[in-house]
């Protein structure tokens, strides 16, 4: 029987893949950290409906997009729409300062930012969060041709947007 | 022509034996496709390249400490939608009037100019506040003070949380003025680390207790800005 700490230890564990996840979804740093918050917030409060023996991940995952979907869409598109070309003035940790910041890995992350919301979550979980093609059908209650499909779109645009060098 | 979702389910691993194998060799005696592959093989592994770092780098301390058992998490859009609103405790507004003097410390030195201004015996914020307050989107942080959320309160002016290193606060509207409905110093171990509206109960409660409907979007933030808050 586990306890509620163990439930808080799991989600602690998480904690670095969420917050990847929220960068890939959102451009704008404060978004992504303000979405992981949330994301942590409402899966302790819902802990009670999180099922022994299946996932966390993939439970903690869904949450973060659907709270994404909820309430930070609007927001991150608009950001997205109005992406700076340099960093400008941040207020917040950006945990991209620590990386390196050699070009094309900046343009992928205006590419991922520019492709359509649908398109960018399938890219993100499979071709980052490595989820398998079927574990994000389920996710996202999506047929798994849809999520084929989506994928597919979303990494040819991308390799157009980014070039093949 | 192959079919594209089956070479790409082929490169991603997600192919039976049999059917991998005739996509391998499919591959293997089409030098477009080969180039495909490594293109696209390459476009997967810049994307790990870029967004793995975030996963390595340590977690800020105030996503950490939403985890902490001791931390009193409040959600306030979700608890509006959830349960009828809850009075606002006396000793909130105490307590943000008791927090004035150690804000204004602590913030000045970081500001040109008091952010905030009395008149009349009301709080109103100033200078770099009141200026953001006036011009900033949640979307789009400058300087040192963050927007939280924008919305009504029951009398229909607009509201605003707002953050800064010093902490975190209220205002509302009150004619061409920032009228300020609460302060809330960060607490000493938070350093200069900005407060997350979520981490901070007493600026939830104040928001919970004010707000009327729903948080505006950022396209009724950016709308209202241009109307100068009216």
């Amino acid at each position: 029987m586990d306890q509620p700490s163990s439930f808080g230890d799991q989600l602690a564990a998480l904690l670095p893949r969420l917050r990847r996840f929220a960068h890939a979804l959102s451009w704008n740093s404060t978004d992504a950290d303000d979405l992981t918050q949330a994301t942590i917030e409402r899966a302790l409060r819902s802990s009670g409906q999180w099922q022994h023996g299946t996932r966390l991940d993939s439970w903690c995952y869904r949450i973060m997009r659907n709270l994404w979907i909820d309430t930070a869409r609007a927001s991150a598109r608009k950001a997205a729409r109005e992406a700076p070309e340099e960093d400008g003035v941040r207020v917040s940790e950006d945990p991209r300062e620590a990386m390196d910041a050699a070009v094309d890995l900046k343009r992928i992350m205006v590419a991922m930012a520019q492709l359509p919301d649908e398109q960018r979550e399938v890219v993100a979980l499979i071709l980052i969060e490595g989820f398998g093609y079927r574990e994000v059908s389920e996710m996202l209650g999506l047929p798994i041709g849809t999520v084929s499909s989506r994928l597919v779109r979303g990494r040819t645009a991308l390799l157009a947007m980014v070039g093949e060098q | 022509m192959i079919d594209d979702d089956k070479f790409f389910a082929w490169l991603d691993g997600e192919l039976e034996p049999v059917e991998a194998a005739e996509m391998e060799a499919a591959v293997a005696a089409d030098p477009k496709l080969a180039r495909l592959a490594e293109e696209h093989r390459a476009l997967a592994a810049k994307l790990k390249q870029t967004f793995d770092p975030i996963a390595s780098v340590p977690v800020p301390d105030l996503l950490q400490a939403t985890l902490r058992p001791s931390a009193d998490v409040v959600d306030f859009v979700a608890a509006k939608r959830g349960r009828p609103m809850r009075a606002l405790p006396q000793w909130t507004t105490i307590a943000a009037t008791l927090v004035v003097g150690i804000f204004l410390g602590t913030m000045v030195p970081q500001l040109s100019g008091e952010p905030v201004a009395v008149q009349d015996g009301k709080l109103y914020a100033a200078s770099s506040l009141d200026q953001a307050l006036d011009t900033q989107l949640a979307s789009a942080p400058q300087g040192n003070v963050r927007i939280g959320l924008t919305f009504r309160d029951g009398s229909g002016k607009i509201c605003r949380s707002f953050s800064a290193p010093a902490g975190t606060g209220l205002a509302c509207r009150s004619g061409n003025a920032w009228r300020l409905k609460g302060l809330f110093a960060a607490r000493e171990d938070q350093g200069s680390q900005y407060r997350m509206a979520g981490t901070d109960p007493d600026l939830a409660a104040l928001v919970d207790s004010t707000m009327v409907g729903e948080p505006l979007d950022a396209a009724a933030e950016k709308a209202e800005l241009e109307r100068n808050w009216r």
